[in-house]
């Protein structure tokens, strides 16, 4: 079952991202698999966020482009890009006393226009996004009040009711403790089980193994593995992003890599 | 249906659906409960339009058709009161009676001949100031950001000045501000080089090109004839006094023009609120939109200058009394013009009629009013969405 039928494909093609004179990102070839959740990791400092932001148009590429259906997104009308590719940003702040349904109204703007701003669809599609992120009872609440699980969730109902097959998230979890990381993770991997394609940022190896279909990992601005987690992950590669020493163990339930043993790795004396 | 998992915060009656309703794109899945309600308005709204359907649909809200009809009357009271004040005193009714052309001669001539012209001038300074102020207190997403604050006001006043000592007759003041504005802008943009319009990189830029600004319109005044620097001082710290006809009636122009593009760009300026990457996520083109709103706000603030000089502290007390009495939904960039003008009207009359036959400049009188009040605003305790 898929609910866009035909999703988008979005992919780089020798892509180059710099702040000035510092490139940040080099060269990237990417392509995200569609309905499937993409999870980019790497050190800090890697160029992660700025890939991300250079998916969503945030930041123009200094060379290459990044292509949606095969078409370079700096030509798209920004409304045209907001129906496609939905973006939560890093510890996004919502205006001082906003309410929930009213953060989730922002998510139809793309939609609407000034002779139309209010539809039947609309109207169903709130409604849709706060009952899948689970916020009904809070729907009158300020964003203020919330605690930040819920507030996460509301920034990605949002997101939900932009309506988009293409969903970015800037490090959804940062913030979160761990009943929180996975109300997240199992509300992307539901929207992934739809025909979404969400492609997020992650901190976290060890979550990006569990919920993550797909992994771009990324070191000094070039990619240096890709593929299923499974496939990818290995004590050499996280050795060579992170500078640590693990075993490696395969999850009894779910089948995906875990870490173990994690320790620094031995410096020469 | 095979759902990867079970959402567990989800209410029952909604798995029952099945997650398809979640992410649904098409009305056909079926999702019973929704397909066939009537379109209620958001809370808080009228809704104009199609009960059921995806056709034409206009939104209203309440609170900002009371605040603007509410702040519509009270500004209309606050004229009446204003044409009636003054070293005559008039009875109210006349006043209405004289602006009908009715009533007696001198009456008449009082009202539109020497009252009224100022009050004009004194609505839409008031409004342009406060206007411009709420625009750049948005693109800033800081509601120190006024033109005011930013140097805007003084680079605009300083060539105004600098065409009314320099030339001996105000050769075209409006033009004059215009260029000071504009260059006062370039040169807080540029010293804020690349840290854009937020942080207070740009704030603390535009204080400082202010005070160069400032220091520059008074040492034009320093260096002329004492008769043509007591002439213009009023004018420099904002006063009506010293208008000119032409740059009225360029304001009247501006202002009505100005007020029409920002109700278009309202919709973007209330998506503006969020962060960068938020708005234009939600399909604003944010660089395009910024420029136009700096624009707006510049010449505004410009068109204002050349009729009052810097009355900026407007541009800071009106759109802090819009949102004081409007929610957090929207930007309320009708509310705070017509508080701008509020604000201006009855400073000027505090400012004639206070200690007549003195007249302070109206500038004076929203410092030393707004000033005290604006820090009342601030420090009061916040409502639980203010």
């Amino acid at each position: 079952m898929n609910d866009f039928r035909t999703p988008p494909t979005l992919a780089t093609e020798a892509l180059s991202m710099g702040y000035g004179a510092r490139r940040v990102i080099d060269g990237l070839d990417v392509s995200l698999p569609s309905a499937k959740v993409t999870a980019i990791v790497g050190p800090n400092g890697c160029g992660k966020s700025t890939l991300l932001s250079g998916l969503a148009r945030l930041h123009k590429p200094d060379v290459g482009s990044v292509l949606l259906d095969g078409k370079d997104i700096q030509r798209l009308p920004s409304r045209q890009l907001a129906t496609q590719l939905a973006l939560l940003p890093q510890e996004a702040v919502a205006p001082e006393g906003l309410t929930v349904t009213e953060l989730i109204r922002f998510g139809r703007q793309p939609h609407q226009g000034w002779l139309r701003q209010w539809s039947a669809e609309d109207q169903r599609v709130v409604q849709h996004a706060l009952l899948a992120a689970g916020l009904e009872d809070l729907a009158d609440r300020p964003i203020d009040a919330l605690s930040g699980g819920q507030r996460q969730r509301a920034w990605i109902a949002m997101t939900i009711a932009q309506q988009t097959p293409l969903l970015l998230l800037d490090e959804p979890t940062s913030a979160l403790d761990l009943g929180h990381q996975i109300e997240v993770f199992e509300l992307v991997r539901h929207l992934a089980g739809h025909g979404r394609t969400v492609v997020m940022v992650l901190h976290d190896l060890a979550s990006a193994c569990r919920y993550a279909d797909h992994l771009i990992a990324m070191c000094d601005g070039k990619i240096v593995a890709q593929g299923a987690p499974d496939k990818v992950v290995t004590p050499e590669l996280v050795r060579k992003l992170y500078q640590v020493e693990c075993t490696l163990l395969t999850d009894p339930d779910t089948g995906s890599p875990l870490l173990a043993n994690v320790r620094r790795t031995q410096q020469p004396a | 249906m095979n759902l990867p998992m079970t959402l567990r915060w989800l209410k029952p009656e909604f798995r029952k659906h099945g997650a398809a309703a979640l992410v649904s794109n098409d009305s056909s899945m079926g999702i019973a409960p929704y397909d066939d309600v009537p379109v209620k308005p958001p809370s808080g709204y009228w809704r104009w339009g199609e009960r059921r359907g995806d056709g034409i649909s206009i939104l209203i809200e309440r609170r900002a058709v009371w605040v603007n009809s509410g702040l519509m009357i009270v500004l209309m009271l606050a004229c009446i009161a204003y044409l009636s004040l003054g070293s005559v005193i008039l009875d109210p009714r006349d006043v209405v009676q004289a602006l009908a052309g009715q009533g007696d001669m001198m009456t008449g001539f009082m009202v539109q001949e020497l009252r009224l012209p100022r009050l004009v001038a004194a609505c839409l300074t008031g409004g342009a100031f406060a206007l411009a102020g709420i625009l750049m207190q948005t693109l800033a997403r800081n509601r120190l950001a006024t033109p005011g604050i930013i140097g805007i006001d003084n680079g605009a006043t300083a060539f105004a000045v600098a065409s009314v000592v320099g030339m001996s007759v105000s050769l075209a003041p409006s033009a004059m501000a215009l260029t000071g504005a504009v260059t006062a802008a370039v040169l807080t943009f540029g010293l804020a080089a690349g840290s854009g319009t937020q942080g207070y990189r740009f704030i603390v830029a535009g204080i400082g090109v202010g005070a160069v600004f400032g220091a520059i319109t008074q040492l034009l005044l320093a260096r002329v004839a004492i008769d043509t620097a007591n002439a213009a001082y009023p004018w420099t710290v904002g006063s009506l006094n010293a208008r000119s006809g032409g740059s009225v009636q360029l304001l009247g122009i501006g202002l009505a023009l100005g007020f029409v593009v920002a109700l278009t760009l309202a919709r973007s300026l209330t998506v503006l609120r969020f962060s960068e990457a938020t708005a234009s996520g939600l399909g604003i083109n944010t660089s395009a939109r910024r420029i136009q709103i700096l624009l707006l706000s510049v010449a505004l603030t410009a068109l204002a200058v050349a009729v009052a000089g810097p009355v900026g502290m407007v541009g800071l007390i009106g759109p802090e009394i819009a949102r004081a009495l409007s929610t957090p939904r929207h930007v309320p960039v009708v509310a705070a013009t017509l508080a701008g003008a509020l604000v201006m009207v009855l400073s000027d009359l505090v400012g004639r009629t206070l200690l007549a036959p003195i007249e302070l400049p109206v500038g004076i009188v929203t410092a030393i009013i707004g000033g005290p009040w604006l820090l009342w605003i601030l420090m009061r305790p916040q409502r639980s969405h203010a």
